[in-house]
C-alpha cells in the first residue's frame, strides 16, 4: 500500500519504513520523539471519525459474526425484543462444528469453485479490456474525450438501474438480445434460464460494469509514464510490442497490482449483480459465496445466522490469505506494495 | 520493476488540467490502424451505452409496449407524467439525494482527513488502520445486514436518512481514504513544511494548503461516494419502509419485483435516476483520470 | 483552521438535525387504554399487488377513520417478496415493526412460533369468528391460540384464453394427459405454447405434486413425504411437461414473464390464483373480460389437487396500540369490508356470509374459485411450513433446467427437510 515516490522527503521515507516493516507492533517512534505527542494528537483526531464509524458499524458486527459462527444461533434461539417482551438468547456454543460442516460438505466447496471461476474470469477479462481501451485512449485519436465519456458511462449509472436494463435485454421471450439473434436466424438463447448460459451472462454484466474503473485507473497509470521514454525507445528502433512490454507494462505495474487486488476483493463479494440478476439461480448455478451467505441469513427460514456467519468468516479468511499471498509474491518479484 | 522507475510525479503537485496529456507522439500510424482503433472504440462505446440507451427508449414508449422490442413505438412522455404525478417518486428522489449528498460531503471530508493523517504522520495504530481499511472491504456486507439493523434499531436510526448515511460511509470511506492517502503521497512534503514555518497547525496546513491541491482526488472520492450511496440496494431496502421514507433503490422495487412488473414507470424512473449520477460524473470526470492515477496508482 | 472547525461543526450539526427531524418509525403514540374511545395510530403493512390491488386496500383501510375518528391508519405497502424479511427484521429488533401485518398463511404459524404475534383469543379482532370458513381459519391457530384473522383465501386453477382455445378447436384439459394433447394441438394450430409453468417458484409445482398423490410432509406421522414414490412422480410430471413442449417454463422473472405472455396472448394457459385476476384483466387479450376462462387444475394419476393459500391479518405482539390494532383487524376482515374487496378485486372472502351477498354471488371468478377452495389441499400449519419452499424451489428449478434428475431432486429436497425437521422420518 505504501509506495514511496522519490519526491517524498527522506524523513518520510524513513518514517514509512516502520509501517512497511514486518513488525506487527504499532510502531514505537524511533526518534523524533519530541514532536510525536502533538503529532499523534492531530493524527488521531483526523482518523477518529473513520475509526469510530468503522468500529461501531463494522467492528461490532464482525466480532459478533465470528462469535456466532462458533454457535448454533438461528432465528429461533437468538435474543429478541418484542415490545415489552424480551426473549433471551438460548443458542449454544458448538466450537468449530460449523466450520467442519462447511469445509467437509459439498455445498461450500462447489460454491467456492464457481466463486473462484467467477472472480478469475471477471477480473482477467475486465483487466484485459480495460488495458486495451486505456491504451487506445492514451493515443492521439480524434474524439478521444467523447469516447472516454461514453466508455465510463456504465460506472456512472447506478448498479440497480443497469442490472435492470440487462435483465430486460436478457429476457428470453421479449428481450432485445434474442430478438437480434432471431434476426440473424439464431434460436433464442436462454440467457438466464440455463445454468451455463446464466454463468456466462452474469460474468458479462459484471465485466460491463467493471471495465470503466479498470480503464480509468490504467489510463491514469499510462498518463504518468513520460512520453520521452517512448520517444527514446522509438529512436532506438523498438517495435510497438517491445515498447509495450518494456515501457508500458513496467510503468503500469504499480497501478495494476492495486486495481487487481481491489477488483478481486470486490468481485469476490459482488453481491448486487448476482442477486439482482439471477438471485443465484437457476437452481444454485450462479450462487457465489456471498449470495449464499445472504440466503442463509435472509431467505431460508428459520434464518441460519450461525452458518451465514461461518461463511462470512471463511470469505474474510480466504480474501486475507489472498491478499497476503499476493503481497508476498509481489515482494519476491521486487514489487513494493 | 519497482516503482522507482516511475519518475517523480510532480504534475499532481501542480495540477494542470491538461486536456491533452502526454500521449506518446507517434505520427506514423497507418490509416488502417486508425480505422481499427476507431472501430474498436465505437464498438466498445456502443456496448457501454446500449443498455442505458435501451432503457431510455423504453421509457418513451407507452407502458403496454414496454416489453416489446420495437425501438420506437408511439413516442410519449406518459410514463414520466404518470411517474411524477401518481407515485411518490419525487419523495424517494429527494430522500436519495439527501442520503447520497450527505454521504458524499461527510465521506469526502473524513476520508481526506484520514488519508492525510496516514500519508503524513507516523502514529501508533496507523498500520492497523491501513489493514482495517483493506479488510473492511473484504467482509461480505450481506452477512452484516441483520447485526447492523439491530445497531441502527438500538440507536433509533431505522427509517432515517442518517442511518443509511452512516452505513454507506462504512462502504465508501475505506476505498476513499485509501485513494486520498495515495493522492496526498504525491504532494511534496515541502508544502507542509512551509505551512509549519508559517505557524500553521497540521490541521491548518491540511485545510489551507494541501486540500486545495487535492481537487482531483476529492473529485474522485466524491464521485465514488455519491455513486455508492446512490445505487446501493441491500441496506436501503432492509432499513427503510413506507413510501415517505424510501430511497430510490427501495422505491423502485415496488415497480418491478418478483410479483409484479410495471416496466413503463420503472424505465422512466431509471432514466431520471441516472441523471444526477451523470451530472456528478460530468463534474468529476475531468479529474477522474488524474485523480485515479495519483490515488489508485500510488495507493 | 477556523474554516476547518466551521466545516466540522456544520457536518455535525447536519447530522444532529437530521436525526431530530427524521420521521417516526411506526406508531408509537399509544392508544387509549380501557373502555375509552380508540385513538392513536395503527400502521398496517399490506402486501397486495401495487398498481391494482393496493389502491382498493388503501382506501378501505383509511375508511377505518369513519368508524373511529381518533384513529389514524398509516397504510404502508410492502412488496410481497420483501414483507416476510422486513417484518422479521423489525419484529426481532423491537423497532420499526407495524401494528398489523398482512401475513401469508404459511408465515402466520412461523411468526407466532417466533413470538412476534399477539394472541387474539378473546379480543375484538375475532368478532363473529364462527362465520369464518374452517379452512381459512386453520392457519391462524398455533399451539392452542389464535394468531391471525383470515382476510382472503385462495387456491389455483387453470386460466385459459378462450380465443386461442377456439382457434385450436380444443376443450379445457381435465387431466395431465389431456393437457399434453391439448397443448400439442394448440402448438400445431397456432404455433403458441400451451401452458406457462412458472419454474422459479415451487408453489406452482404443488398442484402437480398433489395430483400424483404426493405431499411435502405428513405432519401427523412426522414423516417427510416429498421424496417418496409419489413425490418423485410429481417431479417427473413437470419435467415431462417441459421436455415434451407441452409447457413453457422460465427460471427467472417467472411471474412477470408468465403474466406478460398470457396477457399478450402468447400462451394459451397458465396456472394461477385469484390474486392474478385483476392484473390479467388489464392485459390486451382480456379487455373483453369474457375471454378469460378458468377451470380446475388438471388431475394427475391420483386425482386433482390444488394448494390452499391466502392471507391473514396478524397483530404485532410489540404494538403500542393493541386495542386499536385488534379493532382494525376486525374491521378489515368484517363481512362488509370483505364484500367490498371481493366486488372490486375478485378476491375470495373468508366468511361464509359474504358469499351469499348479491355482488359476490354473481362474481364469475369467485363462484368458480369457491368450490376449488373447498376441495383445495391444506398444508400442515406448522412453523416450518414457510421454510419448506426454499429447498424445494432450488431443486424444482434444477429439475426443470436439467441440472438434476427428478429422483435426485426429490431426494435432495427430502434431505433438506429432514435437516430442518429434526427427528422426522
Amino acid at each position: 500500500m505504501a509506495v514511496d515516490t522519490p519526491s517524498q522527503s527522506v524523513v518520510k521515507a524513513a518514517g514509512d519504513s516502520v509501517a512497511r516493516g514486518r513488525s506487527r507492533g504499532t510502531g514505537k517512534p524511533r526518534g523524533a520523539a519530541k514532536r510525536s505527542l502533538s503529532t499523534h494528537w492531530y493524527a488521531w483526531a483526523m482518523v477518529a471519525p473513520v475509526t469510530v464509524v468503522i468500529a461501531v458499524i463494522i467492528g461490532y458486527p464482525l466480532v459478533r459474526g465470528i462469535y456466532l459462527s462458533l454457535t448454533d444461533a438461528n432465528e429461533r434461539n437468538v435474543a429478541r425484543s418484542i415490545g415489552v417482551n424480551e426473549i433471551p438468547a438460548t443458542y449454544e456454543f458448538v466450537g468449530l462444528d460449523n466450520y467442519a460442516d462447511a469445509l467437509t460438505g459439498s455445498q461450500f466447496l462447489s460454491t467456492l469453485g464457481w466463486t473462484l471461476l467467477w472472480t478469475v474470469s471477471c477480473v482477467s477479462v475486465t483487466f484485459a479490456l480495460g488495458l486495451t481501451l486505456a491504451n487506445i485512449l492514451n493515443r492521439r485519436i480524434a474524439g478521444r474525450s467523447f469516447y472516454r465519456l461514453l466508455l465510463i458511462l456504465p460506472w456512472a449509472v447506478p448498479g440497480f438501474v443497469s442490472v435492470f436494463a440487462w435483465r430486460f435485454l436478457y429476457n428470453q421471450d421479449n428481450g432485445l438480445l434474442n430478438k437480434i439473434l432471431a434476426g440473424g436466424g439464431i434460436d433464442a438463447v436462454p440467457w438466464l434460464n440455463d445454468p451455463t448460459w446464466a454463468k456466462f451472462s452474469v460474468i458479462l454484466v459484471n465485466v460491463w460494469l467493471g471495465v470503466p474503473f479498470m480503464m480509468v485507473a490504467l489510463l491514469g497509470g499510462l498518463q504518468s509514464i513520460p512520453g520521452e521514454l517512448y520517444e527514446a525507445a522509438e529512436m532506438d528502433g523498438a517495435s510497438a510490442w517491445q515498447r509495450f512490454k518494456h515501457i508500458t507494462m513496467p510503468g503500469l505495474s504499480s497501478v495494476s497490482t492495486t486495481v487487481i487486488l481491489l477488483s478481486t476483493i470486490w468481485t469476490f463479494n459482488m453481491f448486487p449483480v448476482i442477486f439482482l440478476l439471477t438471485r443465484g439461480g437457476p437452481g444454485e448455478a450462479t450462487q457465489i459465496l456471498v449470495t449464499q451467505a445472504y440466503k442463509f441469513s435472509f431467505e431460508v427460514s428459520p434464518r441460519d445466522f450461525a452458518q451465514s456467519s461461518t461463511w462470512g468468516v471463511l470469505i474474510l479468511v480466504l480474501l486475507m490469505l489472498f491478499a497476503a499471498v499476493y503481497r508476498r509474491v509481489l515482494r519476491k518479484q521486487g514489487e513494493v506494495w | 520493476m519497482t516503482t522507482t522507475t516511475t519518475p517523480p510525479t510532480r504534475r499532481a503537485a501542480a495540477p494542470s488540467h491538461r486536456a491533452v496529456p502526454n500521449a506518446p507522439i507517434r505520427g506514423r500510424r497507418s490509416p488502417l490502424a486508425s480505422v481499427a482503433l476507431h472501430v474498436t472504440l465505437i464498438v466498445a462505446s456502443v456496448i457501454a451505452v446500449f443498455p442505458v440507451l435501451w432503457v431510455l427508449l423504453t421509457s418513451l414508449k407507452p407502458a403496454k409496449y414496454a416489453i416489446t422490442t420495437d425501438f420506437f413505438k408511439e413516442t410519449t412522455l406518459e410514463n414520466y407524467t404518470n411517474l411524477l404525478n401518481d407515485t411518490p417518486f419525487l419523495t424517494w428522489f429527494a430522500n436519495s439525494l439527501l442520503v447520497a449528498g450527505l454521504t458524499t460531503v461527510i465521506g469526502v471530508f473524513i476520508s481526506a482527513t484520514t488519508g492525510y493523517a496516514v500519508s503524513r504522520f507516523r502514529f501508533p495504530g496507523k498500520r492497523g488502520l491501513m489493514w482495517t481499511l483493506l479488510i473492511t472491504q473484504m467482509f461480505p456486507v450481506a452477512v452484516l445486514i441483520v447485526p447492523i439493523y439491530n445497531i441502527m434499531a438500538s440507536m433509533g436510526l431505522l427509517n432515517q436518512p442518517v442511518g443509511l448515511v452512516v452505513t454507506y460511509l462504512t462502504i465508501a470511506v475505506p476505498f476513499c481514504a485509501w485513494m486520498m492517502k495515495g493522492f496526498f503521497d504525491t504532494i511534496p512534503r515541502e508544502i507542509d513544511e512551509s505551512g509549519y514555518v508559517d505557524g500553521l497547525t497540521p490541521f491548518g496546513t491540511f485545510w489551507r494548503l494541501i486540500l486545495p491541491l487535492a481537487k482531483p482526488g476529492i473529485a474522485v472520492t466524491a464521485f465514488y461516494s455519491f455513486i455508492t450511496a446512490w445505487g446501493e440496494v441491500a441496506y436501503a431496502s432492509a432499513f427503510m419502509v413506507g413510501d415517505e421514507n424510501l430511497t430510490l433503490a427501495g422505491g423502485l422495487q415496488k415497480f418491478v419485483n418478483q410479483y409484479g412488473a410495471q416496466w413503463g414507470p420503472m424505465a422512466a424512473a431509471s432514466v431520471l435516476i441516472a441523471v444526477p449520477a451523470a451530472l456528478v460524473f460530468l463534474f468529476a470526470q475531468k479529474h477522474l483520470v488524474t485523480g485515479m492515477s495519483a490515488g489508485a496508482v500510488k495507493g | 483552521m477556523r474554516r476547518g472547525i466551521a466545516a466540522t461543526a456544520l457536518v455535525a450539526a447536519l447530522g444532529v438535525t437530521l436525526a431530530a427531524c427524521g420521521s417516526d418509525s411506526g406508531s408509537k403514540d399509544g392508544g387509549a387504554k380501557g373502555s375509552g374511545e380508540l385513538s392513536g395510530t395503527v400502521t398496517w403493512w399490506d402486501t397486495s399487488t401495487v398498481g391494482s390491488e393496493d389502491k382498493v386496500f388503501k382506501k378501505v383501510a383509511e375508511d377505518f377513520k369513519k368508524k373511529h375518528p381518533k384513529v389514524t391508519v398509516k397504510y404502508v405497502n410492502v412488496p410481497f417478496g420483501e414483507a416476510q424479511n422486513k417484518f422479521k427484521n423489525a419484529a426481532q429488533s423491537g423497532s420499526g415493526a407495524p401494528d398489523v401485518i398482512r401475513s401469508e398463511v404459511a408465515w402466520t404459524p412461523e411468526f407466532a412460533d417466533l413470538g412476534y404475534l399477539a394472541p387474539l383469543d378473546g379480543t375484538p379482532a375475532l368478532k363473529n369468528s364462527e362465520d369464518f370458513l374452517k379452512q381459512a381459519a386453520a392457519s391462524t391457530h398455533y399451539k392452542g391460540k389464535t394468531y391471525g384473522v383470515p382476510q382472503v383465501i385462495d387456491s389455483m386453477g387453470i386460466f385459459y384464453n378462450k380465443k386461442i382455445f377456439k382457434e385450436a378447436g380444443v376443450e379445457v384439459p381435465k387431466t395431465i394427459d389431456e393437457l399434453k394433447t391439448v397443448s400439442a394441438k394448440i402448438k400445431q394450430k397456432t404455433g403458441k405454447p400451451g401452458l406457462y409453468l412458472r419454474g422459479d417458484d415451487a408453489y406452482w409445482f404443488l398442484s402437480f405434486l398433489y395430483g400424483e398423490g404426493g405431499d411435502l410432509v405428513d405432519a401427523e406421522k412426522k414423516t417427510v413425504t416429498v421424496d417418496n414414490a409419489a413425490g418423485v412422480k410429481g417431479f417427473k410430471v413437470v419435467k415431462d411437461l417441459v421436455d415434451s413442449g407441452a409447457a413453457k417454463t422460465d427460471a427467472t422473472d417467472g411471474w412477470n414473464n408468465m403474466q406478460t405472455a398470457f396477457k399478450d396472448g402468447k400462451v394459451a394457459m397458465m396456472i394461477n390464483g385469484p390474486w392474478a385476476v385483476s392484473d390479467t384483466y388489464a392485459g390486451k387479450e382480456f379487455t373483453d373480460k369474457a375471454n378469460l376462462g378458468i377451470a380446475p387444475v388438471p388431475a394427475g394419476s391420483a386425482g386433482q389437487g390444488a394448494p390452499q393459500g391466502g392471507h391473514n391479518l396478524a397483530v404485532y405482539a410489540g404494538s403500542k396500540n393493541l386495542d386499536a390494532s385488534y379493532a382494525f383487524a376486525e374491521y378489515m376482515t368484517s363481512a362488509e369490508t370483505q364484500a367490498t374487496v371481493a366486488k372490486e378485486l375478485s378476491l375470495l372472502p373468508t366468511r361464509e356470509s359474504v358469499y351469499i351477498k348479491p355482488d359476490v354471488a354473481t362474481n364469475e371468478m369467485i363462484t368458480f374459485f369457491k368450490p376449488v377452495v373447498d376441495k383445495a389441499v391444506e398444508r400442515p400449519w406448522i412453523p416450518e411450513t414457510g421454510s419448506l419452499f426454499a429447498p424445494l424451489v432450488t431443486e424444482y428449478t434444477k429439475v426443470l433446467t436439467g441440472q438434476t434428475t427428478p429422483d435426485a431432486g426429490a431426494k435432495a429436497t427430502g434431505d433438506a427437510y429432514r435437516k430442518l425437521l429434526k427427528d422426522w422420518k
